[in-house]
C-alpha cells in the first residue's frame, strides 16, 4: 500500500499545481501553459501508476479497494495540509517520488 | 427559499408536500416495478435475476426522486412517475403473460 | 420551483440534508465506532482473557460444552476465535414453537482453553454501537426500515450535492481556513468530495444490505411469494434438513475444519452451524472467514452430514450479481480489513460524519446571519440550533457516558448491560434539555468542554477502576486496550480544542463579525 500511497500523493500534488490558483498558493507565481499541461500529464500518470502498484501487489479485488483508500487519504492529506504548510506539501511530494523506488524494492 | 416561514403561501407548501409524497411513495412504486420488470426479463437464473432487480432498483428510486423535484410543477411530478409506472407494469405483465402461455 | 435544475437540486440537498441530518449523523457516528466494536468490547469487558488458541482445540472445547449444556437444541452456532475477537462464543437456538418463527437464542462465552464459561462484566460492549446504527434502538423491524429510509435520503443528498456543486473540479483542492462561513462550506465540500467513493459505497451498500426487506417485489413476483424458496436457491448450503426424530451421535467436529479447507483450497473457518444436533439428520455448515476476501463470503460454506461426516455440498462460484451484492456487503462491513485499512475505514467514517455535521452547521449559520441583529432567533431556527447541539455534541456526551457507566456501575448490578445503555440515552436526553435552556453558543461550549473532560478522563478513569490501565496494557502489548484509552484521550484533546475555538468565536463575534459575506454565499448556486 505504501508505494501506491506515495505515487498518489505525488500525483495529486502535480494535479494541484497544474491549477493556476494553487500554483500561486504553493510556488508564489503563475505557470506557463506548457508547464501546467506537463504537470497535469504527470499527475494523471502518477495516479495510473499508483493503481498499477496497488493491483500488482494485492490483486484486483483487494488492490482496487486499497487504491481507492489510498486515493482518498492522500487527497485529504494534501488539501488539509496546503493552507497551513504549503512548503511541506511540496517537500512531501518530492520525498514521495524519491521514496518510490525504495518502496518498490521493499515489496 | 428564505427562512421567512410565515410569508410562504399555502399553495407553495401544498406543492412541496405533493412533490415529497410523489417522490417517497411514487418513487418506491417506480423502483419496485423496475425491479420486477428487470428480474422478469433479464436472461439469468431466477435468483440472480431477482438480485439484479433489487440491486438496481435504488437507482430507479433515485431517478424518480430527482424528477419529482426537478420538474416544473407538482402535477408534472406525479404524471412523470405515472408514465414509467404504466410502461413498467406493461413490461412486467407481458413477462407474466408469456410465462403463463 | 421555476428555477433551473441546479437550483432545484440545491433546494432538495438543503432540505433533505437538514431533516435527516440529525439522524444520519448518529448513524454515521455509531457506524464508524462499530468498526472497532471488538476492541471496544474488549475494553468494556476487560476480564475476558485474550488468549489465542488453535481452531481445532477451541472447536473441541465448544463441542464438549454444547453436548453437555445444549443437547436438545435445534441448532448450535459456534464462533471460532479470530485475531480481533479472541473469544470463543457459542449460541444455541431452541426449536421455535411455530414454523417460520425465530427460536430463542442463548449465548455463552467460553474460555477456549478450559471450556469454562467466562463472565466478563455484563455489558453490550461495542455491539451496542453496531446494532444501534442500523436498528436505532427501535423494535424489530422498524429501526431497520427507518435507517434504510435514511440511507436512501443520504443517497439523494449525496447525488443532489454533487449536482449542486458547480465547481466540483475547480474547487477540488480548495480549503480556505479562517474565513467563517466560507471555511465551513469549504470543509463540507472537502470531506464530501475527496472521500466521495467511500460515502457513495457506504450509502449504496447499506441499501443493498437490507434490500430483501425493503424491496421484495421482485422476489414475491418471481417466486410467487415463496421467500424461503428464494433463500434456498441463493444459499443452498444453509438449508436446514428436516428433523428425522432418530437420535444419533454427532461426529467430532474438529476434523471437518481441515476438510473445509481442502474444499476452498485455503482459508479458515469463521463459524459453524450445527443443525439438529444429536439427530440422525444433523448437518454441519462451515462458513469461511469473511476476512479472507473483500467480497463478503456469505455464500461460501461447506456442508457435511453431522453423523457420517460426508460432504453434502459446497457453494458454487458466485455468479456476477451475487458477487456484486457480496462486494457491497463485504465493503460495507469491512471484515476483510487489516489494522491499517480498518483505521482508514474509521477515518473515512469520521469524514462522512463530519460532512453531515458541517452541513447542519452551515444550514443554520447561513440563516442565522440574517438574524444577527435580532434579539432572539425565530422559533424554527432555534429548534434547528437545539437539535444541532444535541445531535452532535450531545451524542458525543452520550458515547462518553456509555464508557463511564461501564467503569462506574457496580459489577454485580442486575441488568447492568441495560443500565449502560440507559446511561447513554439519559445523558443524550439531558443534553437536549441543556441545549433548550442555555443560549446557543454557551450550550455548544459547555457540552464540548464536558465532552473534552469525559473523553480525556477515560484513561484516568480506567486506571482508577480497573487494573488494565495504560501502564499495564502498553507493557503487555495489549494494543486494543491501550489504543482505546489513547483514542479517547486524543478525542478529549480534540473537543478541548473545539470548545476553545467556540469560546473564541463567541468573543470575537461582537467586535467584527457583521463583515460576514452573504453575497458570496448566494452566488454558490444556492
Amino acid at each position: 500500500m505504501l508505494l501506491a500511497l506515495l505515487l498518489c500523493y505525488a500525483g495529486f500534488t502535480a494535479l494541484c499545481l497544474a491549477m493556476d490558483r494553487h500554483h500561486v498558493e504553493l510556488l508564489g507565481r503563475k505557470a506557463s501553459l506548457r508547464r501546467r499541461q506537463g504537470l497535469r500529464l504527470a499527475g494523471w500518470l502518477l495516479l495510473a501508476l499508483s493503481l498499477w502498484a496497488a493491483v500488482a501487489t494485492a490483486g484486483w479485488e483487494s488492490g482496487l479497494v486499497e487504491w481507492c483508500a489510498v486515493l482518498m487519504l492522500s487527497a485529504v492529506l494534501l488539501v488539509m495540509l496546503m493552507p497551513y504548510r504549503p512548503s511541506l506539501v511540496l517537500s512531501l511530494a518530492g520525498l514521495s517520488l524519491l521514496a518510490c523506488p525504495v518502496a518498490l524494492l521493499a515489496q | 427559499m428564505k427562512g421567512k416561514a410565515r410569508s410562504l403561501p399555502m399553495s407553495y407548501r401544498l406543492a412541496v408536500t405533493s412533490r415529497v409524497l410523489a417522490a417517497v411513495l411514487g418513487g418506491y412504486i417506480v423502483a419496485a416495478l423496475a425491479s420486477v420488470s428487470l428480474s422478469s426479463w433479464v436472461p439469468m437464473a431466477r435468483a440472480d435475476a431477482v438480485v439484479t432487480g433489487m440491486l438496481t432498483s435504488f437507482l430507479a428510486y433515485l431517478g424518480a426522486v430527482i424528477w419529482c423535484f426537478a420538474c416544473r410543477t407538482a402535477l408534472r411530478a406525479w404524471l412523470g412517475l405515472a408514465l414509467p409506472c404504466v410502461i413498467l407494469a406493461v413490461v412486467s405483465g407481458l413477462a407474466y403473460w408469456m410465462d403463463r402461455t | 420551483m421555476k428555477e433551473g435544475f441546479r437550483q432545484a437540486m440545491a433546494w432538495l440537498h438543503t432540505w433533505a440534508g437538514l431533516i435527516f441530518g440529525w439522524l444520519l449523523f448518529a448513524i454515521f457516528l455509531t457506524g464508524t465506532l462499530a468498526y472497532f466494536k471488538d476492541e471496544t468490547s474488549h475494553w468494556m469487558k476487560p476480564e475476558i482473557p485474550a488468549r489465542s488458541v488453535s481452531s481445532d482445540v477451541s472447536l473441541n472445547v465448544a463441542q464438549n460444552y454444547l453436548e453437555q449444556h445444549a443437547g436438545g437444541a435445534s441448532r448450535w452456532l459456534i464462533e471460532l476465535p479470530t485475531a480481533r475477537e479472541p473469544g470463543l462464543s457459542v449460541r444455541w437456538q431452541q426449536t421455535p414453537t411455530q414454523r417460520g418463527e425465530r427460536g430463542q437464542f442463548t449465548e455463552k462465552h467460553l474460555d477456549p482453553q478450559t471450556g469454562a464459561e467466562v463472565q466478563g462484566r455484563e455489558s453490550t460492549g461495542g455491539e451496542f454501537f453496531y446494532r444501534f446504527h442500523f436498528q436505532l434502538q427501535m423494535p424489530y423491524p422498524w429501526g431497520r426500515w427507518l435507517s434504510t429510509f435514511a440511507a436512501m435520503v443520504m443517497f439523494v443528498a449525496l447525488i443532489s450535492g454533487i449536482i449542486t456543486h458547480k465547481k466540483i473540479f475547480k474547487d477540488f483542492f480548495t480549503f480556505r481556513p479562517r474565513k467563517g462561513q466560507r471555511t465551513w462550506l469549504d470543509g463540507h465540500n472537502a470531506v464530501g468530495v475527496l472521500v466521495l467513493p467511500f460515502h457513495l459505497m457506504i450509502t449504496y451498500s447499506s441499501l443493498v444490505i437490507f434490500m430483501v426487506m425493503v424491496m421484495p417485489a421482485s422476489i414475491l413476483v418471481s417466486y410467487k411469494g415463496d421467500v424461503r424458496g428464494f433463500y434456498d436457491e441463493l444459499f443452498p448450503a444453509s438449508t436446514t434438513p428436516q428433523l428425522s426424530g432418530q437420535p444419533a451421535a454427532l461426529a467430532p467436529l474438529a476434523p471437518l475444519l481441515e476438510k473445509a479447507r481442502e474444499q476452498w483450497g485455503d482459508g479458515r473457518v469463521a463459524r459453524l452451524t450445527v443443525n439438529n444436533p444429536g439427530d440422525a439428520s444433523a448437518s454441519v455448515v462451515l462458513v469461511r472467514d469473511g476476512s479472507d476476501r473483500v467480497v463478503h463470503d456469505f455464500g461460501s460454506a461447506v456442508t457435511f452430514q453431522g453423523v457420517s461426516g460426508q460432504l453434502l455440498g459446497a457453494t458454487p462460484q458466485a455468479s456476477l450479481p451475487r458477487a456484486i451484492a457480496g462486494s457491497f456487503f463485504g465493503l460495507h462491513m469491512g471484515h476483510f480489513a487489516g489494522p491499517l485499512m480498518r483505521g482508514l475505514y474509521f477515518i473515512f467514517g469520521l469524514a462522512g460524519t463530519a460532512m453531515i455535521g458541517t452541513g447542519l452547521v452551515i444550514w443554520l449559520g447561513k440563516r442565522q446571519l440574517k438574524h444577527a441583529k435580532a434579539a432572539a432567533l425565530p422559533f424554527e431556527l432555534r429548534l434547528v440550533q437545539i437539535l444541532n447541539i444535541a445531535s452532535m455534541a450531545g451524542l458525543m456526551l452520550a458515547v462518553a457516558a456509555f464508557f463511564w457507566a461501564n467503569r462506574l456501575l457496580p459489577l454485580g448490578l442486575t441488568g447492568r448491560a441495560d443500565w449502560e445503555v440507559n446511561a447513554f440515552f439519559i445523558v443524550w436526553g439531558l443534553s437536549v434539555l441543556h441545549a433548550v435552556v442555555r443560549p446557543g453558543k454557551q450550550a455548544w461550549f459547555e457540552q464540548l468542554a464536558l465532552a473534552a473532560v469525559l473523553f480525556g478522563g477515560v484513561p484516568l478513569l480506567n486506571a482508577l477502576t480497573t487494573s488494565y490501565h495504560l501502564a499495564v496494557t502498553l507493557a503487555q502489548g495489549d494494543w486494543a486496550m491501550a489504543g482505546f484509552d489513547l483514542t479517547c484521550l486524543a478525542t478529549g484533546v480534540f473537543f478541548a480544542w473545539a470548545a476553545w475555538k467556540m469560546r473564541r468565536a463567541g468573543q470575537v463575534e461582537g467586535v467584527s463579525r457583521p463583515r460576514a459575506q452573504p453575497m458570496a454565499l448566494e452566488q454558490e448556486a444556492h
